[in-house]
C-alpha cells in the first residue's frame, strides 16, 4: 500500500488512474478486511492466506492492465509499482517462462524448504497422483504450474 | 330406468330374492343355500358348436375395428365430458379376465359415447351421444368436449335433429321386415364373433349384469349382446375416424397453420427436418458476438478484473449470458473484449479535446469567491468541492486563479465590460459565430478569467449582444460512419433474432419431452391401478370366484 502522505505534498497520479481507481479501491477494501478478519480458529499455518491471495490478485490485475491489455500507460504503471499497488518481485518472476502463473514468492524459495525444493503447488497437475487435492502451505494455493 | 330393465330378467331356477333389514337386496338359492347380493343368472345353455374364444388379442382388435369413433391417441381418455375411462368396456373383459371395473361400491351407471355426427357447417365439431341418451359437443380441432353446447353449434345441431327424427319416421313408415333383413345380415360375421366371449364368461356375467345398457327405443333390449351391436350400428354413421396417423396428420396441418416448423411442435425426428427449420443457426463469432454485446449493455467497466465481474453477478440473469456455455470461454470473450474497448475508449480520448479543469473551476470561483475571504479560509470552506479536490488542477494554480479574480473583482465595470468583449472579438468566426449557443461557448473564452469577472446578467447579456452581431458560420461538411453504424446496428439485431430462436426451440424441445414423460406416467399409473384393481380380492369378487367354481 502507498504510504500516506500530506495532500500537499502529494502528486497526483499519471493519467489514467481516475480509470482503475475503483477497482484498486475495492482491492484495498479487500485487504482491509482480510487483515482485521479475526483468526481464533484459524489454523496458524492459513492464517495468513487471505493476505497472499489478495495481494496477488491485485498484482496480476495491474499487471494485466499493462502488459495484456495494455490498458494503462508505463508512466501509471511505474507509478503503480512505486506505490505498493503490485508486488514488483512477483510480476518480475511472471515475465519468465514456466513462472507465468506463479502464486507467491515463497513457493519458489527452495533454500527454505527441507530438500531443498519449490512448494508442492509449483508440481504440475499432469504429475500428481490422481485425487491428489493439495493447499500449499504458505499462501493456499492449489496449483500455480505453467501447464496447468 | 336402470332399475326396471334390471327387475325383467327372471330369476334362474332355485333362487328366491329377498330384502335384508338394511334394504339391500338379496338373493337366496335354497338348494345350494348360497346367498348373495349380486343378481344370479341362468347359466347359459351350451351354445351349438362355436369356434374357441378368439386369443385376448385378437379379440381387443376387433372391438377396437368396431369402436373406433373416439379420436384415437394419448387425449383418447379424457373424451367425453364424463370422464368415461374406455379401458372399462365389457367387451375386453373376455381377454383380460374381469378385474376392470371396481365394484366395491354401488355401481354407478357410467355413461360413454355411442355415436357421433359431425355438426353440418361447422368444422371440427361433432355432435356426440352417449350411452344415457346425454349428448354432448366435441371439437376435434381442439380436443375439447363441453356438455354446454355453444350458441354458434344451435343451427346445426337444430337442423341435425331435423334430420334425424326425419329418418326415424322414414324407418317407422318402412315395412319393418324390408329394414331388419339387411341390418341382421350386416350383423351376422360380428355377432358370430361376439358370441364366444360371452358365453365363456358365463358365470362372471352375473356379477357384471347391472350395468345393463339403457336405450332410446326399447325395441333392441331384446336383441343378445345389445352393446356390441349398438356400436356396430353406429358405426357406419360416423363421419370420421381417427388413428394415430390421422393425429400425426392433424397436428402437422395445424402446425402449418400456425405458420410452425415441424421442429416446433415436434412429433418429428431431428433428422427429418430441412435445413433452417431450426431457426437460423449460431456460429462461434455470433454468440462471441452477442456475449459483447450484453458486456456493452450493461455498462461494463473494461478496466475491473474479471473475479469483480463474475462477484457482481449482473450478467447472469440475461439470455445473452448463455450464448457462450463454458465460463472459460466467457473469460477469453471478456478478455479479448476489454482489450478492444480499452483501446477504443483511449482513441475517443484522444480525440476529444482535453477537457480544461480551468472551466468548472473558474464557474465555481463566479458563483462562490467573495472579496471578503482570504484564500486559505476559501479553501478551508469549500474543501470537500469536488472543483476543489480535482486532481487534474494543482493547488498552485487554484489559489492564482482565485487571487486574480478576487482583484479583478475590485475593478471598475467599464474596464471588466471591454475586457470580455476584447476577448470575445478574440475568437475566430469557426468558433464563435452567429450560430454559437450561449450556453455553449468555446473553452477559449470559458476558461479565460476575463470571462467570470462579470455578474452573470450583465455577461451574459453581452455576450448574446456580440453573438447576434456575428456573420453565420464558414460552410464545412463532413457526413460519414453513419453507414458503418447502420452495418452494425443489423448485424446486432440478426444476432439477437439468432439467440431467440434457438431459445424458442430448446423450450419447445423441454416441453415436448415433458409431455412425453407424462404421458408415459400416466399409462404407468394405469397399469398400476389394474393390476391393484386385480390383486384386490373383495367379498364380492371372492363369492364371484367361487360361483365361477361352481358353475365350472
Amino acid at each position: 500500500m502507498p504510504a500516506i502522505r500530506h495532500a500537499s505534498k502529494r502528486k497526483a497520479p499519471p493519467a489514467g488512474f481516475s480509470d482503475i481507481e475503483d477497482d484498486l479501491l475495492i482491492f484495498s477494501n479487500k485487504m482491509k478486511d482480510a487483515e482485521n478478519a479475526p483468526t481464533t480458529n484459524v489454523p496458524r499455518h492459513q492464517v495468513h492466506w487471505p493476505i497472499f491471495q489478495i495481494s496477488h490478485q491485485r498484482s496480476r490485475y495491474v499487471y494485466e492492465l499493462y502488459y495484456e491489455k495494455e490498458a494503462i500507460s508505463k508512466e501509471l504503471y511505474e507509478w503503480l509499482l512505486k506505490n505498493n499497488y503490485a508486488d514488483k518481485m512477483l510480476i518480475a518472476k511472471w515475465k519468465k517462462t514456466g513462472y507465468e502463473k506463479l502464486c507467491c514468492l515463497r513457493c519458489v524459495q527452495t533454500k527454505e524448504t527441507n530438500f531443498n525444493s519449490t512448494c508442492i503447488c509449483r508440481v504440475p497437475k499432469a504429475q500428481m497422483k490422481e485425487d491428489q487435492a493439495i493447499e500449499c502451505v504458505s499462501c493456499g494455493c492449489r496449483g500455480c504450474a505453467s501447464s496447468d | 330406468m336402470l332399475k326396471s330393465t334390471h327387475q325383467k330378467i327372471p330369476l334362474p331356477e332355485g333362487w328366491t330374492e329377498h330384502k335384508a333389514p338394511t334394504g339391500h337386496t338379496y338373493y337366496y338359492n335354497a338348494a345350494t343355500k348360497q346367498s348373495t347380493y349380486t343378481r344370479p343368472v341362468a347359466a347359459p345353455a351350451p351354445v351349438a358348436p362355436v369356434p374357441p374364444p378368439a386369443t385376448p388379442a385378437q379379440s381387443f382388435l376387433q372391438y377396437q375395428a368396431v369402436e373406433g369413433q373416439p379420436s384415437a391417441g394419448a387425449p383418447f381418455n379424457s373424451f367425453g365430458p364424463g370422464g368415461q375411462q374406455h379401458g372399462g368396456r365389457g367387451g375386453f373383459r373376455g381377454g383380460r379376465g374381469g378385474h376392470d371395473r371396481s365394484r366395491d361400491s354401488r355401481p354407478q351407471p357410467t355413461d360413454k359415447p355411442i355415436s357421433r355426427h359431425a355438426i353440418p357447417d361447422n368444422e371440427n365439431w361433432f355432435l356426440v351421444h352417449t350411452k344415457l341418451g346425454r349428448r354432448f359437443v366435441y371439437n376435434s380441432a381442439k380436443d375439447q368436449s363441453y356438455w354446454r353446447i355453444p350458441d354458434k353449434l344451435k343451427d346445426g345441431i337444430l337442423a341435425l335433429d331435423q334430420q334425424r327424427i326425419k329418418e326415424k319416421a322414414e324407418a317407422l313408415a318402412a315395412p319393418k321386415e324390408a329394414a331388419n333383413v339387411p341390418q341382421g345380415a350386416a350383423q351376422r360375421p360380428t355377432m358370430a364373433a361376439e358370441a364366444p366371449p360371452a358365453n365363456a364368461e358365463g358365470a362372471e356375467e352375473s356379477s357384471e349384469y347391472e350395468e345393463v345398457e339403457v336405450t332410446d327405443d326399447e325395441g333392441e333390449d331384446e336383441e343378445n349382446p345389445p352393446k356390441r351391436q349398438r356400436t356396430d350400428e353406429d358405426a357406419p354413421d360416423e363421419p370420421v375416424e381417427f388413428n394415430e396417423d390421422d393425429i400425426a396428420y392433424q397436428l402437422a396441418q395445424m402446425g402449418q397453420e400456425y405458420g410452425l416448423d415441424p421442429g416446433e411442435y415436434g412429433d418429428e425426428t431431428m433428422e427429418g427436418w430441412e435445413d433452417g427449420q431450426e431457426g437460423m443457426e449460431m456460429t462461434e463469432a455470433d454468440s462471441n458476438a452477442l456475449f459483447k454485446d450484453l458486456l456493452n449493455d450493461f455498462g461494463i467497466n473494461p478496466y475491473s478484473p474479471w473475479e469483480k465481474l463474475v462477484e457482481e453477478g449482473k450478467l447472469v440473469d440475461d439470455l445473452r449470458y448463455t450464448a457462450l456455455t463454458s465460463m472459460k470461454a466467457r473469460k477469453e470473450v471478456w478478455e479479448e473484449w476489454s482489450r478492444e474497448k480499452i483501446k477504443e475508449l483511449r482513441e475517443l480520448r484522444a480525440k476529444e479535446e482535453k477537457k480544461d479543469p480551468r472551466i468548472p473551476y473558474l464557474a465555481f470561483l463566479q458563483k462562490h469567491a467573495t472579496p471578503k475571504l482570504y484564500w486559505p479560509e476559501f479553501k478551508r470552506k469549500y474543501k470537500k468541492e469536488p472543483e476543489m479536490r480535482d486532481t487534474a488542477m494543482a493547488d498552485k494554480d487554484r489559489e492564482k486563479f482565485y487571487r486574480d479574480h478576487i482583484n479583478r473583482l475590485k475593478l471598475p465595470q467599464s474596464t471588466l465590460k471591454t475586457d470580455l468583449s476584447a476577448l470575445l472579438k478574440s475568437q475566430p468566426l469557426s468558433q464563435l459565430n452567429r450560430d454559437t449557443l450561449p450556453s455553449h461557448l468555446p473553452p477559449a473564452i470559458l476558461a479565460d478569467i476575463r470571462f467570470i469577472s462579470l455578474p452573470l446578467g450583465i455577461r451574459d447579456d453581452l455576450v448574446e449582444d456580440y453573438i447576434s452581431t456575428l456573420p453565420p458560420p464558414p460552410e464545412s461538411n463532413d457526413d460519414e460512419e453513419t453507414e458503418e453504424q447502420m452495418k452494425q446496428r443489423q448485424d446486432r439485431e440478426r444476432r439477437q433474432k439468432a439467440l431467440e430462436d434457438r431459445e424458442k426451440h430448446v423450450a419447445e424441445q423441454k416441453r415436448q419431452q415433458r409431455r412425453n414423460l407424462e404421458f408415459g406416467k400416466g399409462r404407468l399409473r394405469e397399469e398400476e391401478m389394474e393390476i391393484e384393481r386385480a390383486m384386490n380380492v373383495s367379498k364380492k369378487g371372492l363369492q364371484g370366484h367361487l360361483m365361477e367354481v361352481d358353475g365350472a
